[in-house]
């Protein structure tokens, strides 16, 4: 709660909001990577062979080189946990009553990030498989949500 | 001609934890002031050249830069404003000077974090908007999960990590411009609630309200103007792949570019030997940790140690952020770096009061901009 909140005698100041709308053009590399994440179940990557190094998620340049890259590779849907966090806080900073698990699944040279499925979440440790779980695909609509989490490989 | 720039004036409004009866003009405007009085310059007349540094959602006015000349005494005269961290602001007005065209800057950063209502949309805003925003997590996943990989390699503790809580905290203490003293215990900080585990609510700096302005000046200026300049001897800046996916999750590499592009310029080659205290970024209490070991001061791993131990103590052979870091001072969004300079400059003059630090000449600032930004800036100076 701010001073001005508690204090109804203290000096007055205005409120307002920005109107803040966008669209975000996936580009190129990301209608490719999304349609495949859509259409197929895939994950892919681009590979740049002078660094020798895989993006995921695809880009359509290596940072390293700056080379174009075209050199699409499918890098499967099982990765290694490199970190997690287990979040108490929600998206606008309220408190979350039940934490959720975000992990970063390592594909190729890069990953995704993305939710660990909560009756799971407990067990979770770095260098653990995890697999990607898809909506089924008639609830596709070609986002990163395509992908309703990843469930850990336990055995 | 010579090339040295100095640090010749400094003014500071705050810090505190709310503002309510001044705008950010009159904090900055009272920065200045002081700062321009601590100078021995009238800034209509003498200053010549003015950067200040902003974030647009921050400040909630776009194109804030046109908000900026008034205040400082910069009407009408050569200005910009920089979408980055304080040390970015003062490495910009030390090139100014070194072009040879300005002999007298002014640099300003403030906070008015207690204006901006829902910090969290405006990091969440700073995700990426495709990969990761749609999954509507708050960003503070980034820090709990850059803590988590960087305990689990460097094999550094949660423990240490309340450590430098501790420290900070009880340094602000002695800080009266730092709002956050406090006499805490390590099982305090560990007791206290999760926000992104690893990382806990009191391992993370609250928000602070503020604005810092400094005057730089040629080395033939501050030796008219000022009895104790200080002397940039380098100053370096980094920036890492923004992506999540692209980036090492246990190591810093833009805060290690920085500080490689600061000691090149300052001719350093053993920083921990050379240099004899700094102020580092503890937004996150595992970042001063993870910071030193970049910065080169530690080996990777070493910093929690020596930071049980007591080295980065005040009374240590190394201290580290005296002034309270942003754990102590406030997080001051862009103004960080400036808070960070702040102390150095306060210290080598020896007007640090009851915390000043004995037989110092070098001093080390570091910052970075917070989640989810991958960007250090580091800045060198001596009396
Ligand atoms: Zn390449």
């Amino acid at each position: 709660m701010t001073y001005l909140e508690r204090e109804p005698a203290a000096p007055k100041a205005w409120q307002d909001e920005m109107q803040v709308t966008n669209r975000y053009t996936y580009g190129v590399a990301g209608e490719r990577f999304f349609r495949a994440i859509k259409d197929e179940s895939k994950i892919l990557g681009t590979r740049c062979n002078n660094c020798e190094h895989t993006y995921v998620p695809a880009s359509l340049f290596c940072e390293r080189c700056l080379d174009h890259l075209d050199e699409w590779i499918d890098v499967g849907t099982t990765g290694e946990i490199v970190t997690f966090t287990h979040l108490y806080v929600d998206y606008d900073g309220s408190p979350l009553l039940e934490p959720e698990t975000i992990a970063f699944i390592k594909f190729g040279d890069g990953g995704i990030i993305h939710r660990i499925e909560s009756n799971e979440s407990q067990q979770i440790e770095i260098g653990m498989s995890a697999r990607a779980v898809f909506k089924s695909k008639t609830e596709r609509a070609g986002s990163i949500l395509d992908i309703l989490h990843f469930e850990l490989m336990t055995s | 001609m010579s090339d040295r720039v100095a640090i010749i004036g400094i003014g500071w409004s705050g810090f505190r934890p709310v503002t309510p009866e001044y705008s950010y003009k009159e904090l900055m405007y009272e920065a200045a002031r002081r700062a321009y009085s601590d100078a021995g310059v009238d800034p209509r007349r003498d200053i010549e050249s003015f950067v200040t540094v902003a974030e647009d959602f921050h400040e909630g006015t776009s194109i804030f830069d046109e908000y900026t000349p008034d205040q400082l005494g910069a009407v009408l005269k050569p200005m910009h404003t920089i979408t980055g961290d304080g040390l970015h602001g003062l490495a910009t007005a030390y090139m100014l000077i070194k072009t040879g065209q300005f002999s007298l800057v002014a640099v300003e950063g403030h906070s008015k974090a207690s204006n901006l209502l829902t910090p969290d949309g405006v990091t969440a805003y700073a995700q990426d908007p495709v990969l990761n925003r749609p999954l509507r997590m708050n960003t503070h996943f980034v820090g709990g999960m850059e803590m988590n990989r960087y305990l689990y390699e460097s094999g550094s503790t949660q423990e240490q990590c309340a450590q430098v809580v501790v420290k900070n905290r009880s340094n602000a203490l002695e800080n009266p411009s730092a709002p956050f003293g406090a006499d805490l215990s390590v099982e305090d900080i560990l007791s206290g609630p999760p926000l992104s585990w690893p990382l806990g609510v009191r391992e993370t700096a609250e928000h602070a309200d503020g604005a810092i302005v400094m005057v730089l000046a040629s080395e033939e200026k501050a030796k008219v103007l000022s009895e104790t300049p200080v002397w940039i001897l380098g100053a370096g800046w980094s920036n890492d792949s923004p992506g999540l996916e692209n980036r090492d999750w246990s190591s810093a590499n833009y805060t290690k570019n920085a500080a490689k592009m600061a000691y090149r310029q300052a001719g350093i080659y053993h920083p921990y030997q050379t240099i004899d205290f700094a102020e580092v970024s503890d937004i996150y209490a595992y970042k001063e940790l993870q910071s030193l070991e970049e910065l080169g001061f530690f080996q990777f791993g070493e910093a929690g140690l020596v930071t049980e131990e007591g080295l980065t103590h005040k009374d240590g052979d190394f201290p580290v952020n005296v002034s309270g870091g942003c754990l102590g001072m406030g997080n001051l969004l862009d103004a960080n770096g400036l808070a960070r300079a702040l102390e150095i400059v306060l210290q080598l003059r020896g007007t640090a009061g009851p915390r000043q630090l004995e037989g110092i000449n070098v001093g080390l600032a570091h910052s970075w901009r917070g989640v989810p930004t991958a960007s250090g800036a580091v800045m060198i100076m001596s009396n």
